[in-house]
């Protein structure tokens, strides 16, 4: 139709200027400017801060210059990031298996319950794990319950909301299926959903424990246990050679996890 | 074949394998939880616990709602730590996408940009905050906004060069074609085909960093972290309950602003009824 109107060798008419994009890039200069200025944000000044590199030089000199005798005082703490993670993913996808299950449309056993796992699920995803961590801390004290305790909230966070879409996106047919044999809810779920999904529950899984080893070393800080709180004791006192060794193990160890994580993933999903 | 009875099921496939990654991973678990550092009373406690914390912070005489301007006045600090970060984060992770590319750039350059890449990604942010922010830049919002910006860089880069190499190569020979030069065939072949999902990228990094940053005031990088941590240390636990109603609220109010401009900008203006987008970092993990 538009062919039989264009001139010949014609070009077609531009479109419409949308005024989302100006509106957009506008927002962006106004928020932009208003956090980096001082009276608004948080004072940022590019002159002082090209000023300042030089000032860290010194410690970041120390940085490169780790002291290894401290090694051996490190693997314990090590250790036991390892644990919380490998415990706190087991706990978080166990938990998570069930929620992701009462938090899709096709397995809800009623619309009250999807309702009520939904919005937990979303209340639970907005709580960043430095807060869990801060909470279970107040709670249960200094150790690494309180971080096994807060990575558990975490995972069930990621993993239920994964998940639970993946749930909504898997064929009916088998769950009709098992329907017209006979099934009850549990044994419908049980043999047509989770045969689906697993694959993907398992990958959910390994991405949430490497997320955990990382996590670990942030909630540590705030007391929950692990590597973490040795990082934030050896950089309460300056002791920038230690903070370096406890940094480079954290690189090899979070390096050698994702190597492992992604060797698993291939074979098995 | 023939050894089969008619009617008889096929043999079961070997379960061996699985068996055993079973049982290796039943082994490790349960190494863990026999060794590590706790006693079953202090589990049992736990939930007590908990439900005290709960009840002094949001209970016993409501949280502490005179805080909350000065609440909100450190979180919009935390929120303007985040944007900034991920605005440093995107503006210096374009470029590097285009050189981690596989298809745009060579593979020597690409293969070394990608290791540099997930190099920066290992740093969780308050290590690059502690280690190397704040020695340069001093205690304070500057050194917090400077360690997600870094730290953005890596997982903006790498997501960056993963869209690149997706692209529809048609474009990229059409500007060839033309005569156009290289920096005129990323800019006209290649840019337009990316920049949508990129841009949703860099929405999706702000909603991360947004919690990314309540860490970042533990250890004297600015934002909400800083009051969060001493109200909990010196057990003004009412004071801790109005910070973590603020911190809730901003944090749902900002992912769902982001989300529908993220919405908007991949399924464009008639998708206004749809699902929760994928986040991007997952596409690895369930490809």
């Amino acid at each position: 139709m538009t062919v039989a109107t264009a001139q010949p060798g014609g070009r077609p008419a531009r479109p419409r200027p949308s005024l989302a994009v100006p509106i957009g890039l506008l927002a962006f200069v106004a928020v932009t400017w208003a956090s980096a200025s001082e009276q608004f944000g948080i004072g940022l000044e590019v002159g002082d801060l090209i000023a300042d590199i030089g000032r860290g030089a010194e410690i970041i000199a120390d940085l490169f210059n780790p002291d290894w005798e401290f090694l051996p005082q490190t693997v314990g703490p090590m250790v036991e990031t390892f644990q919380m993670a490998v415990l706190a993913s087991v706990l978080g996808c166990a938990v998570a298996l069930l929620v992701a299950f009462l938090a899709s449309r096709v397995t809800a056993p009623n619309a009250p319950v999807f309702l009520a796992a939904r919005t937990v699920l979303s209340v639970v995803r907005a709580i960043p794990d430095i807060l869990y961590a801060l909470v279970f801390v107040a709670a249960a004290g200094i150790g690494p319950l309180a971080g096994i305790a807060a990575l558990t909230f975490f995972n069930i966070g990621v993993v239920a909301k994964l998940l639970s879409e993946t749930v909504d996106g898997v064929d009916t047919g088998p769950i009709e299926a098992a329907r017209a044999a006979g099934g009850n809810r549990l044994q419908t779920v049980r043999w047509s959903v989770l045969p689906q999904v697993l694959p993907n529950y398992v990958a959910y899984s390994l991405y949430t424990f490497e997320l955990n080893i990382r996590a670990s070393t942030v909630i540590g800080i705030v007391g929950a246990g692990g590597i973490g709180y040795l990082l934030q004791t050896q950089y309460r006192f300056f002791a920038w050679e230690r903070v370096s060794v406890i940094i480079i193990e954290l690189f090899v160890f979070v390096f050698l996890i994702e190597l492992l994580s992604i060797w698993l993933r291939r074979r098995l999903v | 074949m023939s050894a089969l009875a008619a009617g008889s099921r096929p043999a079961r496939p070997s379960r061996a394998k699985r068996n055993l990654a079973l049982l290796g991973a039943a082994v490790v678990v349960a190494l863990c939880a026999l060794t590590v550092d706790l006693d079953p009373g202090e589990i049992l406690r736990l939930p007590v616990g908990v439900g005290l914390v709960f009840y002094e912070m949001f209970l016993r005489e409501g949280p502490e709602w005179s805080y909350f301007p000065e609440a909100l006045g450190y979180m919009l600090e935390s929120l303007q730590i985040a944007w900034l970060g991920t605005v440093l984060g995107a503006i210096i992770s374009l470029p590097l996408g285009f050189f981690g590319a596989k298809n745009v750039s060579s593979g020597l350059v690409s293969n070394v940009m990608r290791q540099v890449l997930n190099a920066i990604r290992a740093f969780p942010e308050v290590v690059l905050a502690i280690a190397i922010m704040i020695p340069i830049a001093g205690l304070g919002p500057v050194a917090g906004m400077l360690a997600l910006g870094l730290h953005s860089v890596g997982t903006l880069g790498k997501l960056t060069a993963e869209v690149i190499e997706g692209i529809d190569p048609g474009p990229v020979e059409a500007a060839r074609a033309t005569g156009a030069r290289p920096l005129q065939v990323q800019r006209w072949g290649v840019l337009p085909q990316v920049l949508p999902e990129i841009v949703a990228f860099w929405l999706y990094r702000f909603e991360i960093n947004i919690r990314a940053s309540a860490i970042l005031g533990v250890v004297g990088a600015g934002g909400i972290g800083f009051v969060l941590q001493q109200a909990i240390s010196f057990n003004r636990h009412e004071r801790a309950g109005m910070i973590i109603l603020v911190v809730i609220g901003a944090t749902i109010v900002v992912d769902t602003i982001s989300g529908w401009i993220r919405r908007r900008i991949i399924e464009g203006a008639e998708a206004k009824v749809s699902g929760e987008l994928v986040e991007p970092e997952l596409a690895d993990v369930t490809a």
